[in-house]
């Protein structure tokens, strides 16, 4: 599904790198969790991914399904299947949080060349989805967003990604910020989602979401490369003592 | 364009006022430009688009309207525990036994009186320079007149860092003194200078400070403008910054017939600061004008306008500000706010905030608000035992908090907090408020 | 589409949004109505002298004092010199190479009923989507609860067509009709109150109006009478070199309450235009009534050939004790706006409202705002600008907050925001705030900034494009406004708002 290959990334208005060469590859269906130390270059890797601007790619390629994604306009990522729940979700007053949803839903649609969910559809869709991530009609109505608690805005990311069924989900730092009852109810939303057809790359600097969302694969991620991979297992290592072992170990 | 009948002849009755300029030295030129500026602009009308609320009639006028000069009593004159340079002015006359040497570490200082004869002087390079440059887009002609008539002034150079502050003292003693002075403060790249002024300084008092702050540079200014009620001033503050560079301007005004001071500041280099803030009370027969103007030229700089004013029994306050960014001017950090207490029904607040912008990548806002003192509060302060009086001060001197924090020094800060509750003491609304 | 748009207010709106997008990719970002009417025209001669005036006055049968009170303001105007204190830049206009007068040859005999109009000028109307047949307006709605009607009265060049509904309005005693009809109908409302909120003299475009002010809309709503149905009038430049000086005057008397809607659209034309109209409203106790306008005049090219100079006085004055006035405005067209709808708060009690959208794109100037007066006690007002710029467009808001020493406790809140898409345009806030009475709040706020960058990633992130990204970003901005237009307008405006800002982006 998702491949990267020797991706090096840097800031584009500063002479810093932040990726030095990460390799990636994640199969249809598959969960890979990524965890490293602050600064590592996780949160870099989701946003040159989904195409966010002020990052230049010095090298490598990242394909999905064997389609360039770094040369893509960020809309047309999303077209192709891609889908990053933002650690910090933006707000955007004014615009109705169903009205964003809608918008969004019929332009991957359009770009698809499928035709467009009636209104109706649409709402019965909504509803049905929101009320498993126990989000109220209330809220569909309010500016994305704005006003949301942190768990809400981590909800209503999940709310986006049931509607518009993207084939690869990352999800960066889609705990922080969250309390006990908040992770639980983001981790059912997710694996509601998981299938066959659907991979996930979840990114986090603790172990804990783990325990919600059961990944396959667990890379460690320090100074721009993924220097270490294993089973869920690493996670619990990591949980129990630390990046610094790991660091050391590498090297 | 030839200036239309009524600016003319009032122009002429001014002169006429007003000595001949004298052919000598490098400021000659300089005066005379500034003269041939002032007979194209004319002098200010109330017609004119900033004059609208504020009337230049006593500031054009041929003679200084009277006015005494005031007895602050027992209270010690601001500054006086300061380690500082005195410069003492009296109606506008230099008074050398009160002043201290002119010299002191990081600065060179010569009174313009005794600096314009010579052929070749720094000053020529900013002396009338930055008001000229300061007369577009908005003329501000009794500036150019100040710069053709100066009859004195301070040309500071800052070479480094000056540990003590210069003081600026102008004693106010003839009630029809008509006093006009105009200083320049070049400051090197990295120098740093504080200049404290006070005093009233005659019974009309024009002034011009142009200051020119290279990179790195930073320049601050705290003034009090003395307490005379029937003094008239206007003043101006004419500013140009170099990259990184910082300008701090505070200026307390109590009392006073009319006071006008003007800013104009263009930031001409990126990351440089400018704040300007001001503090007006006013009881009575008081008409404070801050009329700003600040250009941002260059990217990544700040700038801050905070002016607060305090009205009662029929005071007036004006404030009229700009907020220029330039094209190219991106990542430009403007803040204004303008804001008018007023204590009674006869006192007036008008204003004219603007931004003009035009470049994109840009965060300015401004506000405004007037109003009366917020009754809840003062109930809630009485409800505990504050007497009215005193809850009202509290909270005048709350209202006025922000202008006040624009003072680095902490100690001067606090004088001029404690300055402000003794006017407020003395000065009540007739309306009880 | 339809639960949707039932459920509530803020769903109905959810519905708006779609059709935005919709109205956006049909139509490829082109002036829309840029589009002319052949048809035969009358023409009064090139310029402007008293005989032009009295033309004028004879082609539309007025009486004598009317005929007096144009030539006075003549006169004047003669006078007078354009003001130039606007943040506009245009060339000279030469006020005598326009046409004063023209009107389709059709209606050199005035049609009696809407049946008899000439058939080319009614599908111009069918063309531009204006309801000329008294039919029900389903607000674009299926399964709308009420479907609703709205009355026209259409203005073509210098002449009214026609006006809808007139015998069901005068069922309820409401007065809807051209201005020079209401001239001969009802002298006596006309000779009372035209020119009492806008005189004569008021300022140099006002004075040229009240010379030539060729036709305009009439309304007159009893006391005590809700208006049955939304009023409204379309106005639509056709002729070549004309200008057009419209006058509406409305009166609505003691607790009445009326909604109105003004548009406006022209072909697409190299030269530039002129419109210069006036519109007075009064306002008696208790009264209260609603303005909104969507101003779609040819803006010009993307090179800024063309266009139509829009110089427009428009005063409401709240005579009454708690009359209320609200003024919206969807400004995307023309040129050159230079317009300041005020309210006159003269009434104790009374409120005034201005909610604006001005969009100003490729090289549109627009110098636009509100004076709120404040005169009586316990008066309120609230502003509410949304300006935006893009290309090389300048958009500047310019207004008045004044509170007399009488206007004791009275309330202003204004706040101003402008967008900047693109570092080549401006934007500028000229606000001017008088305060005489301490027992009066008045707060302005004002921010300037660009379309935030995050915002519109986030967007593409989910599938949209950019453009539709920056119209989602910008109705979002100017939603506080959208809110306030009668829906069919808040549908049009939205649609708007995409399509004046297409090609501003990338």
């Amino acid at each position: 599904m998702l491949e990267i290959k020797n991706l090096h990334v840097k800031l584009e208005e500063e002479d810093k790198v932040i990726l030095r060469g990460v390799d990636l590859k994640i199969g249809a269906g598959e969960v890979h969790a990524i965890m490293g130390p602050n600064g590592s270059g996780k949160s870099t890797l989701s946003y040159v991914l989904s195409g966010r601007d002020g990052y230049e790619v010095t090298a490598g390629s990242a394909t999905l399904d064997g389609a360039e994604l770094l040369e893509m306009e960020p809309e047309d990522r999303a077209a192709a299947g891609l889908f990053l729940a933002f650690q910090y979700p933006v707000e955007i007053p004014g615009v109705g949080n169903m009205t964003f949803l809608r918008t969004a839903v019929n332009a991957q649609k359009k770009s698809r060349g499928e035709p467009e969910v009636s209104a109706a559809d649409f709402l019965k869709l909504v509803r049905e989805k929101a009320k498993t991530l126990k989000i109220d009609a209330e809220m569909l109505k309010r500016p994305v967003n704005v006003g949301f608690s942190g768990g809400e805005k981590k909800r209503n990311e999940i709310l986006q990604m049931a509607m518009l069924e993207p084939r690869m989900c990352i999800l960066d730092e889609t705990d922080s910020g969250l309390d006990v009852d908040a992770m639980k109810l983001v981790s059912d939303g997710v694996n509601a989602l998981r299938s066959e057809g659907r991979s996930f790359l979840v990114i986090t600097h603790y172990q804990r979401l783990l325990d919600h969302i059961k990944p396959d694969v667990v890379h460690i991620m320090a100074a721009g490369r993924i220097i270490k991979t294993g089973g869920p297992e690493l996670a619990l290592e990591v949980e129990n003592n630390g990046y610094a072992d790991i660091l050391n170990e590498v090297g | 364009m030839a200036l239309p009948k009524a600016k003319e002849d009032a122009l002429s009755a001014r002169l006429a006022g007003l000595p001949a300029l004298s052919g000598k030295g490098w400021i000659s030129a300089a005066r005379a430009e500034a003269l041939a500026r002032l007979q194209a602009m004319g002098l200010p009308a109330k017609r004119d688009e900033y004059w609208r609320y504020t009337d230049p009639a006593s500031l054009n006028a041929v003679d200084p309207a009277a006015a005494k000069s005031f007895n602050p009593g027992d209270e010690a004159p601001p500054f006086d525990g300061l380690d500082r340079l005195k410069v003492v002015f009296v109606d506008g006359v230099f008074d050398p036994q009160a002043s201290d040497d002119l010299g002191a570490e990081g600065i060179r200082i010569e009174r313009l009186a005794d600096a314009a004869a010579a052929d070749i002087h720094w000053a020529q390079g900013l002396y009338g320079v930055l008001e000229a440059a300061g007369q577009s887009p908005v003329q501000r002609p009794l500036a150019a007149l100040n710069t053709a008539f100066a009859t004195d002034g301070l040309l500071i150079h800052v070479t480094g860092n000056a540990t003590k502050p210069v003081a600026l003292i102008y004693v106010h003693n003839s009630d029809n003194s008509d006093a006009i002075l105009h200083h320049c403060v070049k400051l090197d790249p990295g120098a740093s200078l504080t200049l404290l002024e006070n005093g009233p300084a005659a019974a009309r008092f024009s002034k011009v400070l142009e200051v020119d702050v290279a990179d790195g540079a930073s320049f601050h200014h705290i003034r009090l403008q003395g307490r005379d009620h029937e003094r008239r001033a206007v003043t101006h503050l004419f500013a140009r910054l170099g990259a990184r560079s910082e300008l701090r301007s505070f200026t307390l005004t109590a009392n006073g017939r009319l006071t006008r001071n003007e800013a104009v500041v263009d930031l001409t280099g990126p990351d440089a600061r400018a704040h300007l803030a001001g503090a007006a009370v006013g009881d009575g027969d008081f008409h404070h004008d801050d009329t700003v103007f600040i250009t941002h030229g260059a990217e990544a700089c700040e700038s801050r306008q905070v002016f607060k004013k305090v009205l009662m029994n029929g005071a007036t306050g004006v404030f009229q500000g700009k907020i220029l960014v330039k094209s190219g001017a991106q990542k430009t950090d403007g803040y204004q706010i303008s804001q008018s207490l007023l204590l009674d029904e006869d006192s007036q607040f008008l204003a004219k905030p603007e931004l003009e912008i035009y470049a994109d990548d840009v965060k300015c806002s401004h506000g405004s608000t007037s109003g009366a003192i917020d009754e809840t509060a003062l109930f809630y302060l009485q409800s505990r035992g504050v007497p009215r009086r005193t809850a009202q001060a509290l909270l005048v001197l709350a209202f006025l908090a922000e202008a006040i924090q624009e003072i680095a020094d902490e100690d001067i800060a606090e004088d001029i907090r404690e300055r402000l509750e003794r006017w407020l003491a003395r000065h009540g609304s007739k309306a009880g408020a | 589409m339809t639960m949707l748009e039932t459920v509530d207010g803020t769903e109905v709106r959810e519905g708006v949004d779609r059709e935005t997008i919709e109205t956006v990719q049909a139509m490829a970002g082109k002036y829309k109505y840029g589009w002319e009417t052949e048809i035969e025209m009358d023409y009064a001669p090139k310029g402007l002298s008293e005989d032009i005036v009295r033309l004028i006055s004879k082609k539309n049968n007025e009486p004598e004092w009317l005929l007096d009170w144009r030539l006075a303001a003549y006169q004047r105007w003669v006078k007078l010199e354009e003001p130039r204190w606007a943040m506009l830049n245009y060339p000279e206009i030469d006020y005598q190479d326009q046409f004063y007068y023209a009107t389709p040859k059709s209606m050199a005999k005035k049609p009696k009923s809407l049946d008899e109009v000439d058939p080319k000028l009614l599908a111009t109307y069918a063309k531009l989507g204006i309801p000329l047949k008294e039919q029900m307006l389903l607000a674009g709605v299926e399964g709308d609860a009420e479907p609703r009607k709205v009355a026209v009265d259409a203005v073509f060049d210098s002449v009214s067509v026609g006006t809808t509904f007139k015998a069901e309005l005068a069922k309820a005693g409401v007065i809807f009709c051209s201005i020079s009809e209401a001239v001969r109908e009802h002298p006596d409302l006309v000779k009372q109150y035209l020119g009492s909120v806008v005189p004569p003299s008021d300022n140099f475009f006002a004075t040229l109006n009240s010379a030539v002010f060729s036709d305009g809309s009439f309304v007159y709503i009893p006391k005590g009478t809700r208006c049955p149905m939304e009023l409204s009038t379309y106005f639509r430049i056709n002729a070549e070199n004309t200008g057009q000086f419209e006058r509406t005057l409305i009166v609505c008397d003691e607790g009445a309450y009326v909604s109105y809607l003004e548009g406006c659209t022209a072909p697409k034309r190299d030269t530039n235009q002129l419109h210069a109209a006036v519109v007075e409203i009064v306002i008696l106790k208790d009264a209260e009534v609603k303005y909104s306008t969507v101003q779609n005049w040819y803006p010009g090219d993307e090179n800024g050939v063309g266009g139509i100079y829009n110089f427009v006085t428009k005063r409401a004055d709240c005579r009454g004790d708690r009359a209320k006035v609200m003024w919206t405005q969807v400004e995307t067209g023309s040129a050159i706006t230079w317009k300041y709808p005020s309210c006159i708060l003269r009434g104790d009690d009374s409120q005034g409202e201005f909610y604006s959208i001005a969009i100003a794109n490729n090289a549109q100037q627009a110098d636009t705002g509100t004076k709120m007066v404040h005169l009586g006690k316990r008066t309120k007002s609230r502003i509410v600008s949304k300006g935006i710029s893009a290309g090389r467009a300048q958009n500047t808001y310019r207004g008045l907050v004044s509170m007399h020493p009488k206007a004791k406790d009275s309330r202003n809140y204004t706040q101003c925001d402008s967008l900047l898409i693109g570092d080549k345009c401006g934007a500028h806030t000229v606000p001017y705030i008088e305060v005489r009475n301490n027992s009066s709040r008045v707060e302005h706020e004002a921010t300037t900034s660009k379309v935030d960058d995050d915002q519109l990633f986030y967007c593409r992130s989910r599938g949209m494009d950019e453009e539709e990204a920056v119209a989602l970003v910008v109705n979002g901005f100017c939603k506080e406004v959208l809110q306030a237009l009668p829906m069919e307008f808040a549908m049009e405006a939205q649609s708007l708002v995409a399509i004046s800002l297409e090609g501003s982006v990338g």
